[in-house]
């Protein structure tokens, strides 16, 4: 294979850590766990009900696609690159957002813009690249503003 | 409790780096257990008893033992009784995040109150990690902290950042109101040999200096540092006996979240909110337990140790401490009545974490410390211009973990 051919190929994109959302995907979702008992979620998915009245049964926690629209309850930016284990290359200041999913969960993530962000404003998952290498890019689950179509 | 329990003694060392290379005869190269045998020494001086009178010791353990101190670390207890020499007596070692340093005497207490022992010891000392905090493991199996990290890139001030952009947004703190804790809570700082940073800081400075993460810029947010800090107790007749100025403890107790509250703590992805579960429960449950346990109720505090990790941290700790809405500790401030030595409730006269730099572990006994002079009457120019009854310290609530101490004179 020679060089232009590389450099041609479309990397392929790869979670950071694998199983947080599905992928690979058009329309990614976040994947949590529900009681069947008490309705309570969480994310990561977790074997356990976090409600204290819920018996500790694996078999009450069902998987499920989390609402990939929410609200953005608040965020910030990130002047400064974290250390290590944090990779982001190259380091460019990035927003962190608190999302309110309809479920009732509230949900960290980054977000895909630094610009126009605003409290209560809807966003929707999507995914963006943190690094790459020779053969993959690196991607996290992100949330980006939900374009105002009655503007358009 | 069974048995009632009075502090005798408190020993700090002053809070910097150990090694400081621009200061090495007053900051000299110390090892965690070396700093907290000096703490200890002090201690006991100030109780004036012996290392062989103390009959229980409960040590704080260090929150980054995987990148500085391995297994010593973890059993810091025994690592500092190595040094003090041992003497056979019941020794813990707790690791409780920021609460630590109350976790530790409310262990120590409790050794007391039960009858175990008459006379205990806390101890803990910590050489918190430079800048950003960040996870100890690389296991995204093991470590939501990891994952919390890696995929979302949450810092702890852009954690703090985010609840205070809410709070601006909702009880319409402003910018200047941030800048003011820090101007206000530096005033005693040039009277405190213990902190690190003895100076005061202008509205201005705090509103020019660099952002860290929006609203919150680099005097806003406290900076890590080392420091160790010891207390001991002793059963309240016989204090009295062997102790001029013995500071009764009213309640010293832990508090964690109650399910369902909406705050996204820090090492966590998420959280499920439940409808009247207020944020930040932690601190709630563990101050409602304080102000049950002796007995109180907010207005009959004189003074206030919170944990200002974050001008943000300063508001929401006095939501909690003095049950009010958001909006009424920013009224409070900027009319004077938080004054940390002149105020109707003087806040952190210590100069608070603002002037110290945190040191995760000790910072809860650092404040505990400060109480006993202000109640003793011993704090020099910081002296709180008030008649002190009761004083309340909370520490911060890192991942859930939270703490409050009420003292009062008992003499
Ligand atoms: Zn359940």
């Amino acid at each position: 294979m020679n060089g232009e051919a590389l450099i041609k190929k479309e990397k392929k994109k790869v979670p950071i850590v694998e199983g947080l959302f599905t992928w690979p995907s058009d329309k990614p979702a976040l994947i949590a766990a529900r009681c069947k008992k008490c309705g309570a979620i969480v994310f990561p998915k977790a074997a356990y009900c976090p409600n204290p009245d819920c018996e500790k049964d694996p078999g009450n926690m069902e998987v499920i696609e989390l609402s990939r629209r929410g609200k953005l309850w608040s965020w910030t930016i990130q002047r400064y690159s974290p250390p290590p284990p944090f990779k982001m290359e190259p380091f460019k200041p990035y927003a962190i957002g608190l999302v309110d999913l309809p479920e009732g969960i509230r949900v960290l993530g980054m977000l895909a813009t630094t610009e126009n962000l605003r409290c209560d404003m809807e966003v929707e998952l999507t995914v963006g690249k943190l690094y790459e290498d020779g053969e993959n890019e690196y991607i996290t689950w992100m949330w980006k503003p939900v374009e105002d179509v009655s503007k358009k | 409790m069974e048995r009632d329990v009075a502090i005798i003694g408190v020993g700090m060392i002053p809070w910097g780096r150990y090694p400081d290379p621009k200061n090495p005869t007053a900051y000299p190269e110390r090892t965690m257990p070396e700093m907290a045998v000096e703490a200890i020494k002090r201690a006991l001086e100030d109780a004036k008893i012996s290392w062989r009178q103390v009959e229980a010791m409960v040590a704080g353990v260090y929150l980054w033992v995987s990148q500085q101190a391995g297994v010593h670390g973890i059993l810091s207890g025994t690592a500092i009784a190595n040094l003090m020499g041992y003497t056979g007596i019941p020794i813990v070692s707790v690791a409780n995040a920021c609460a630590t340093g109350q976790s530790i005497l409310r262990e120590a207490v409790l050794a007391v109150a039960s009858g175990e022992c008459d006379i205990a010891l806390a101890v803990a000392a910590d050489k918190s990690a430079f800048g950003f905090f960040r996870p100890q493991s690389t296991d995204a199996k093991a470590d939501i902290d990891y994952i919390r990290f890696v995929m979302c890139g949450e810092t702890n001030p852009a954690y703090w950042a985010m609840e205070c952009r809410r709070r601006m947004y909702e009880a319409g703190t402003t910018e200047e109101d941030l800048a003011l804790v820090k101007v206000v809570t530096s005033k005693p700082a040039p009277h405190n040999p213990y902190a690190r940073y003895q100076r005061t800081f202008t509205l201005e400075e705090v509103l020019k200096s660099p952002m860290v993460c929006d609203p919150l810029r680099l005097l806003m947010i406290c900076s890590t540092s080392d420091g160790a800090a010891a207390v001991v107790v002793c059963e309240y007749e016989k204090a009295k006996k062997i102790c001029k100025k013995p500071v009764y403890i009213n309640a010293v107790t832990v508090g964690t979240p109650s399910f369902g509250d909406p705050t996204v703590r820090l090492t966590y992805t998420s959280s499920f909110k439940k409808p009247g579960v207020p944020t930040l429960s932690e601190s709630r449950n563990a101050v409602q337990r304080v102000y049950k346990m002796a007995g109180l109720t907010p207005d009959k505090i004189d003074v206030i140790e919170l944990p200002d990790n974050s001008s943000w941290h300063y508001f929401a700790y006095l939501d909690c401490i003095l049950n009010l809405d958001p909006g009424e500790p920013e009224k409070m401030l900027r009319q004077g009545d938080l004054d940390p030595i002149t105020g109707k409730i003087p806040v952190c006269p210590s100069g608070g974490i603002g002037a110290f730099g945190e040191a995760v572990v000790a910072q809860g006994l650092a404040q505990v410390c400060e109480l006993v002079w202000q109640l003793r009457g011993e704090a020099g120019q910081r002296q709180v211009k008030k008649d002190l009854r009761h004083a309340l310290a909370q520490t911060y609530g890192y991942a859930g973990n939270n703490a409050a101490t009420i003292l009062s004179k008992g003499w």
